[in-house]
């Protein structure tokens, strides 16, 4: 009996240890597709068909739009009945596992086919070569449909990466009230524009102190963490800097307008028309600022906010306890980024959409062809009229603007004209700059640029100390001829 | 000349043993798949541009790169100060409520044991959620609020290098114990009666008899918080991360986070590598003379 159980307990220890062995193991899963899709294609080389050989398509995809998510299995379905011989796969992710999620997968060699990220991260994975070319793969149909601006987008150096899914602006938000109590003529600023001297004179008449106490601001931009990185990227935008490398391929913000805009953030905070704690002010705070009234105008801003105020405003008008605590009712306004040193206002177009990817072994032309189709389905028609009316975000293609003729949405007419007349002038895309330039950027942003900027903000450093450090990194990592003089 | 073959012996596994060595595989398998394996693949990445696709060799460049960036360096200071600031601290707080809790019944000491281990429960980004709300900078902030009281103007607790250090300290400081003061209960439980008896007798007051008998005792634990302590410390990550994201000006940039920007930022596998065992060299060493300075009188 004690030797049965000597063995048995033996045995039951090698298990575990083997089990822990197994379930290292790889699953031998190709970037085909699934190892589904992997025979299949085999079957497909041996077998001599009519029939189209399956496969499945996965694709990572985050809430794109509120009602987003709610969507997957009928756009799966809807997918497979366009193509019975394929199936799409969609793995939901949250905004904030994303990003780490996509990148681990990436990284295991093992990504989704598919997955919906800025056209500004596009290049790491080119860098990476995991991102997966389309150009040979996308059809002639599908290419014209696009708007061609967005879908520059998605190119880096000269291939394509995927589809877009929409071309927003990174503006800026005004509360109708407030602006018009302020006396500023929002219609005429949405027409025509405004300078950072009118903006900040406008921005002044916005605050509202008692006793010292500051209770409404006239500006309030979110600028701590990662927001920080968008308020100074859309600020340079309209000093003449529309990208982080000018056309000769020279780092940008060395220029002395880059100080221009630094001395103007500052300035903004010294008259009290920003709050002096900015620099702890993130998206979800100043977005509170917002609806409970601390704030005239706030940033940054996009179209789906009208949408998200509206929601409110509408929760504020039933007496729904889920509406903001201590929030009012407030018709929100797009506004543009105001125009720095003299220099033409710019827009910061932001691009987001359906890109590619492959895996350690390179994809057969067919399942090249059939991820192509399903970023397309997810880019273009009924899905894309969907997501972008949820949005409130312009269609970009036609078979999406055909989809969404008969689908009625409850927009400001005036904001429709302002984001459309800034999409006109918006920040072309850059698919030039080299991979390797983008990436020492993207590091320099980071590690130089954005510390600085709250340091800035802060108060702990001024705007030519700033300077001084982004140029001297600069300098460092591109070179002195590398970087603009001026 | 003819050599004559000798008998190999063949080695039997008799009685307990076989079942011995097949327990010890277990964790043997375990540490080689979970500890053993993934070190070694760092040391090899730490001498390579990792690529997804096919890495490539270049030699000792991430330890150069590593030891000549700056922000390296900055990180590895934040973190000292880090260190030097909360791990004692957290040493006299924990010894200090378990003093506290000692006197106590039973099922009262459970009582509090419970309350002080439960952020350990807690989740980390729950917590700091709280944390980031204690924290607001805004005059409502709760301790903004409480310095509203005495006067003093709202402060802009992480928003500011010369505060957001000292916040993350705080932080430390007023959470997590729970752990160090389940050990020293137990340590405090475990010194005989008749030390205290004996020193009653002589008529030690509780200053003497915490500075001649408790705190002797409790060398060994002391001793092994402390240590344990300096390389949780040392391998802060997640206060950082959630609570200032490194800054402002990477004032709160500890070594951890810097490895995990360039890992999972930058995909610098390699350099991120290269920092680690620097890391891992840095702890090994302090940890070292912790024992030799520390730990020379100290009986297990």
């Amino acid at each position: 009996m004690k030797r049965k159980m000597r063995v048995l307990a033996s045995i039951c220890a090698l298990t575990l240890a083997l089990t822990a062995l197994t379930a290292c193991g790889s699953s031998s899963t190709t970037k085909e597709g699934t190892p589904e899709s992997t025979n299949n294609t085999n079957n497909n080389n041996t077998n001599v068909s009519t029939e189209a050989a399956k496969d499945t398509i996965t694709a990572l995809l985050p809430p794109v739009s509120p009602a987003y998510q709610e969507n997957f299995s009928q756009m799966e379905k809807d997918f497979n009945a366009l193509y019975p011989n394929l199936t799409l796969k969609i793995e939901p992710a949250s905004w904030e596992d994303m990003t780490q999620k996509l990148d681990t997968q990436v990284n295991a060699g093992s990504p989704p086919d598919i997955a919906f990220l800025g056209s500004s991260g596009i290049s790491k994975y080119v860098e990476q070569g995991m991102a997966l070319d389309i150009t040979d793969a996308a059809t002639a149909e599908m290419i014209a449909d696009f708007d061609q601006a967005p879908l520059e987008y998605m190119k880096n150096g000269t291939g394509l990466y995927g589809f877009p899914a929409y071309m927003e602006v990174h503006a800026l938000g005004g509360n109708k009230e407030f602006l018009e109590k302020a006396g500023i003529d929002y219609k005429k600023i949405q027409k025509e524009g405004w300078t950072f001297e009118q903006f900040r004179e406008d921005i002044k008449k916005g605050v509202v102190s008692e006793g010292g106490k500051t209770s409404r601001y006239g500006f309030v931009f979110a600028t701590a963490g990662v927001a920080s990185k968008d308020y100074l990227a859309i600020l340079v935008k309209s000093a003449g800097m529309p990208a982080a490398f000018n056309k000769d391929l020279k780092f940008a913000y060395t220029s002395k307008n880059y100080l221009e805009v630094l001395k103007d953030i500052r300035v903004m905070i010294d008259d009290g028309s920003m709050p002096k704690e900015l620099s702890s002010v993130d998206a979800g705070k100043r977005w509170n600022m917002f609806l409970t009234g601390q704030t005239m105008i706030t940033g940054k801003g996009l179209a789906v906010f009208e949408n998200s105020a509206n929601k409110n405003n509408e929760k504020i008008k039933a007496n729904d306890g889920s509406a903001v605590k201590g929030s009012i009712p407030a018709e929100y306004i797009v506004l543009p980024v105001p125009s720095f040193a003299g220099q033409k206002a710019m827009a910061s177009a932001v691009v987001d959409g359906y890109v590619a990817f492959r895996g350690k072994k390179e994809p057969t032309p067919e399942h090249k062809a059939n991820v192509v189709k399903a970023a397309y389905f997810l880019a273009s028609g009924k899905v894309a009229a969907t997501t972008n009316n949820d949005l409130f975000a312009a269609h970009i293609t036609k078979s999406g603007k055909k989809e969404a003729e008969s689908m009625t949405v409850n927009r400001n007419p005036d904001n429709v004209a302002a984001v459309e007349a800034m999409l006109a002038t918006a920040s072309p895309a850059r698919p030039d700059i080299p991979t390797d330039l983008g990436a020492k950027a993207i590091k320099l942003e980071d590690e130089v640029i954005i510390p600085k900027l709250q340091a800035l903000i802060a108060g702990e450093i001024t705007p030519e100390a700033m300077y001084d450090a982004v140029k001297a990194a600069a300098i460092q990592a591109f070179g002195e001829d590398g970087v603009v003089k001026d | 000349m003819t050599q004559i073959a000798k008998p190999i012996k063949r080695r039997k596994i008799k009685g307990d043993s076989g079942a011995g060595y097949a327990f010890i595989a277990v964790a043997l398998v375990i540490f080689a798949l979970f500890t053993a394996y993934p070190v070694l693949s760092a040391l090899i990445i730490s001498f390579q541009k990792y690529m997804p696709l096919g890495s490539k060799f270049i030699g000792f460049d991430n330890y150069i790169d590593s030891l000549k960036d700056p922000l390296f360096w900055k990180a590895i200071k934040n973190t000292v100060v880090y260190t030097v600031l909360t791990v004692p601290v957290a040493l006299f707080i924990s010894l200090g409520v378990s003093l506290l809790i000692l006197p106590l019944k039973k099922k009262l000491q459970t009582v509090f044991k419970a309350i002080y281990y439960l952020p350990a429960v807690a989740s980390g980004v729950a917590l700091s959620v709280v944390w980031l709300w204690i924290f607001d900078p805004m005059p409502n902030g709760i301790f903004n609020q409480l310095l509203g009281y005495f006067g003093i103007n709202n402060v802009n607790w992480l928003g500011a290098t010369s505060t957001s250090m000292f916040s993350l300290v705080l932080m430390s400081w007023l959470s997590s114990h729970g752990t160090s003061i389940i050990i020293y209960l137990a340590a405090l439980l475990g010194i005989d009666d008749s030390y205290y008896e004996a020193a009653e007798l002589d008529g030690a007051s509780f200053l003497k008899k915490l500075w001649y008998i408790v705190i002797p005792c409790l060398k060994p634990t002391t001793l092994f918080l402390l240590v344990t302590g300096v390389i949780g410390s040392f391998q802060v990550f997640q206060n950082a991360y959630l609570m200032t994201g490194g800054g402002p000006d990477n004032a709160t940039t500890m070594v951890g986070l810097l490895i995990f920007n360039n890992a999972f930022k930058y995909f610098e596998f390699g350099k991120a590598a290269a920092q680690s065992l620097i890391l891992a060299l840095i702890i090994g060493g302090i940890s070292l003379i912790q024992f030799k300075f520390l730990g020379k009188d100290v009986e297990y």
